[in-house]
């Protein structure tokens, strides 16, 4: 998995690509915390590159949500897969990890 | 009808996990007919077992797995058989807080899946999944 970050109006959006699993999880969860401990806790991540997720995944992504809000921030998800939205909605994640459609909205919509 | 069968064996770590990636891969190209929800669905439960066998099997990094998947005509249904000491768990977990960081992997493979069954025989854990198909044929 490549974790690319770019900031856009003062929002870190971090682009993941290929599978969020358990080997790419604890990387991309590292790659939030020191995005959060340089500074900038308003965060999306860009899912659209990924075809697959699993608990590991979430489990970074609700790591770096978490994260994110005790510094004062957020963390967005935006352009999630079909698989991506399925496994949100299975584990009743949708409802704090809502997927914005595009990163776009994401960011506008802060 | 007949139904297909693929068979993997290999280590239960990380890198075994991503080769059960490419061999349901393999399964949705040579099976186009079989519905991409399915098949995505069954590939996400399997992938969740698989990772609890990696994280809870003993002794850890030498346990050998075997997984087995039939293309049926009504189900896809895979056996994962691992040589780990018997799991300590139970597969009635709920899912947990939506804040937890941990804990969903086997309630999401219970959401999916329309049969999950734990057995011990043999000295191997055996997991027997089984989704039905949407438009069987």
């Amino acid at each position: 998995m490549q974790i690319e970050q770019s900031e856009r109006d003062g929002v870190v959006v971090l682009s993941t690509s290929g599978r969020f699993n358990m080997m790419s999880a604890p990387r991309v969860k590292t790659r939030i915390d020191e995005t959060v401990a340089a500074g900038s806790a308003r965060i999306v991540v860009d899912l659209s590159e990924v075809d697959f997720i699993d608990s590991s995944g979430l489990g970074a992504l609700i790591g770096g949500l978490k994260t994110a809000r005790q510094a004062g921030g957020d963390l967005r998800i935006a352009a999630a897969g079909e698989q991506v939205v399925t496994v949100l909605k299975l584990t009743n994640l949708d409802r704090i990890l809502t997927p914005f459609d595009t990163v776009e909205d994401a960011i506008h919509e802060w | 009808m007949s139904g297909d069968s693929y068979v993997l064996h290999g280590f239960a770590v990380p890198e075994g996990v991503e080769a059960l990636h490419d061999l349901l891969e393999q399964v949705g190209s040579e099976h186009p007919e079989v519905d991409s929800s399915d098949l995505m669905l069954f590939e996400t439960a399997v992938i969740e077992i698989a990772n609890n066998v990696v994280e809870h099997g003993r002794p850890l990094g030498k346990v050998q797995w075997r997984f087995s998947l039939d293309v049926l005509p009504g189900q896809l249904e895979a056996v994962l058989s691992d040589s780990g000491e018997a799991y300590p768990g139970d597969i009635d977990y709920v899912m947990p807080d939506e804040l937890a960081e941990s804990g969903r992997g086997l309630p999401l493979a219970r959401a999916i899946l329309d049969e999950i069954d734990y057995t011990r025989a043999g000295d191997a854990n055996h997991w027997h999944l089984v989704r039905r198909r949407a438009a069987s044929s």
